[in-house]
């Protein structure tokens, strides 16, 4: 997956993100890169920041600071041709209750950019690569929330996109779902685009996943070998050790006078 | 890697979207039929109860209970649709834009070559359609009572009082557009819905004070009650409340973060 140069694009890349919420949640500088061919997945506990990561990296939340590009495009210059290469699926998917799921899909090209000629043609393949042919003419108020879910998933990846951003996709699928989605990502990895996908399910993360970040307290607080034997160990070790590091590193901030946050302190299950 | 992108037609692509969504959905489906069965089940209601004489209803209607013919018909109805019609309107953008955020699918609005601008204003445009659809559908079913009580042929002459009918719908229409701009910043249906009542009091009170002919949320209603106290030139102040509040639901819409 080189460029002329010889070096591999970068597909989404963002640089000292910080997005601050009251409350002291937020981002607190993260760096994240995509590479093309890349699926790169972040897990951490609920709080931890994913989906406000994903929010930043997609235009959905403002960042108080950083940079994100995607493509290559910064995103503040980011145009329709930039956004047509985008395929997302952050909280709710793209499933309208009074439509079909062929009118979803149909509508979601349409959004995309999608020529109208082509419209057809990527629904129906779409159709088929989620293994939707039965539910296609179904009212997707109709539909179980597993089944809304591939319709959504497959509205946001029938146009090829080059940047894909998944937020849990796997919540709500079945086994079958499960894997439908995954040979669909590697199929599009293979083929160039790059993918950021969060999950809590680490061994579905370490099948599909070239690297893992864990995220921690709105920071990125290292990798996970995919790999690697023991991945939920891994992941505790890290974040229970970032959150004792953390909670040092308050305590010693009251202890000079300063003001700390309250943290959570958290167990190994 | 990616298909390829039609870089005109944004707009376009956002209209028939929302059309889509609009003729597939329920909740417009019932609005019209609500709305022209509504008002002409009312219109039949009041006719029949001045021709018994109740006299509540004809101090109610004032100097219309003594007007026959097309110029009643029409009076009566015109008077319902400035209120009625509001509601109905501002229903249907309230569900139009609110339901983006009490579904969720707003989310998958953001990251789309789509601006979220163009979005917004597809609604609008296929909620004017809509609109002119609803004014073409109502004059027709008035017409059709009209006829049914022989007002063809006793009141021929007077059939051109229908022609009010569709404009004071388009009219009414125009003033629902701030229950957009509303549900987007409420972030639901009810700030929208709870915008549209208080246009309507608003109105309907202003009206009835027989002052505002120059405020363009009132100009509608007052030229319903009675059509020669408003000076053409006032109802041209209409269209400023969708340019202002159509504008600032884009600006909205395009500045919009998930951050609620």
């Amino acid at each position: 997956m080189k460029n002329p140069a010889g070096t591999t694009p970068m597909r989404l890349e963002g640089g000292g993100l910080v997005r601050r919420f009251r409350g002291g949640a937020g981002l607190r500088g993260i760096d994240l890169s995509v590479a093309a061919g890349e699926i790169h997945a972040i897990v951490g506990l609920n709080g931890a920041g994913k989906t406000t990561l994903m929010r930043v990296l997609l235009g959905m939340l403002r960042p108080d600071a950083g940079e994100v590009r995607l493509d290559g495009v910064e995103l503040r210059s980011a145009d329709a041709a930039t956004w047509a290469r985008v395929g997302q699926v952050v909280e709710q998917p793209l499933a309208y209750a009074e439509l079909t799921a062929r009118g979803n899909l149909e509508i979601a090209a349409r959004l995309h950019g999608v020529e109208r000629r082509r419209v057809d043609e990527l629904v129906d393949h779409a159709i088929e690569e989620f293994d939707l042919g039965r539910y296609a003419p179904v009212r997707t108020s109709r539909l179980s929330l597993g089944n809304r879910q591939r319709v959504g998933l497959a509205a946001a990846l029938l146009h090829e996109p080059a940047v894909i951003v998944l937020d849990e996709p796997t919540n709500a699928l079945d086994p079958a779902g499960v894997i439908l989605l995954r040979e669909s990502l590697l199929r599009r990895a293979a083929a160039g685009a790059g993918i950021l996908v969060s999950s809590h399910h680490l061994d579905e993360v370490a099948r599909v996943a070239d690297r893992i970040t864990v995220i921690n307290d709105g920071r990125a607080i290292g990798p996970l070998d995919p790999h690697g034997i023991d991945l939920e160990r891994a992941f505790f070790d890290l974040v229970l050790g970032d959150d004792a590091a953390r909670a040092e590193a308050a305590q010693g901030g009251t202890a000079r006078g300063g003001t700390a946050r309250n943290h959570t302190r958290r167990s190994a299950p | 890697m990616s298909a390829r992108v039609a870089p005109r037609g944004l707009l376009g692509a956002a209209i028939a979207v929302e059309a889509r969504k609009a003729r597939s959905s329920h909740v417009m489906l019932w609005t019209t039929v609500l709305l022209v069965a509504g008002i002409g089940v009312l219109a039949l209601g009041i006719l029949a109860a001045v021709a018994a004489g109740e006299e509540q209803v004809i101090a109610k209607l004032g100097p219309l209970a003594g007007v026959g013919g097309w110029a009643g018909l029409v009076g009566i109805v015109v008077q319902v649709t400035a209120a009625g019609g509001l509601a109905a309107f501002g229903v249907a953008l309230s569900w139009m834009f609110g339901r983006e955020f009490a579904d969720g699918t707003v989310a998958a609005l953001f990251a789309m070559p789509v601006p979220r601008a163009a979005i917004a204003l597809g609604k609008l445009i296929v909620y004017a359609i809509w609109a002119v659809g609803v004014a073409v559908l109502l004059t027709g079913v008035v017409a059709g009572i009209g006829l049914i009580l022989g007002y063809g042929v006793t009141d021929a002459a007077g059939f051109g009082e229908l022609a009010r009918l569709p404009l004071l719908v388009v009219l009414t229409a125009l003033i629902g557009v701030p229950a957009a701009w509303a549900a987007t910043l409420g972030r639901g249906l009810l700030p929208g819905i709870a915008t549209t009542i208080g246009i309507i009091v608003v109105a309907q009170l202003l009206a009835i004070a027989d002052v505002g002919a120059w405020v363009p949320i009132v100009a509608p209603a007052l030229w319903a009650i009675a059509p020669d106290s408003i000076p053409a030139a006032a109802l041209l102040t209409v269209p400023s409340v969708p340019l202002a509040f159509g504008g600032l639901c884009a600006l909205a819409w395009a500045r919009m973060q998930l951050d609620r």
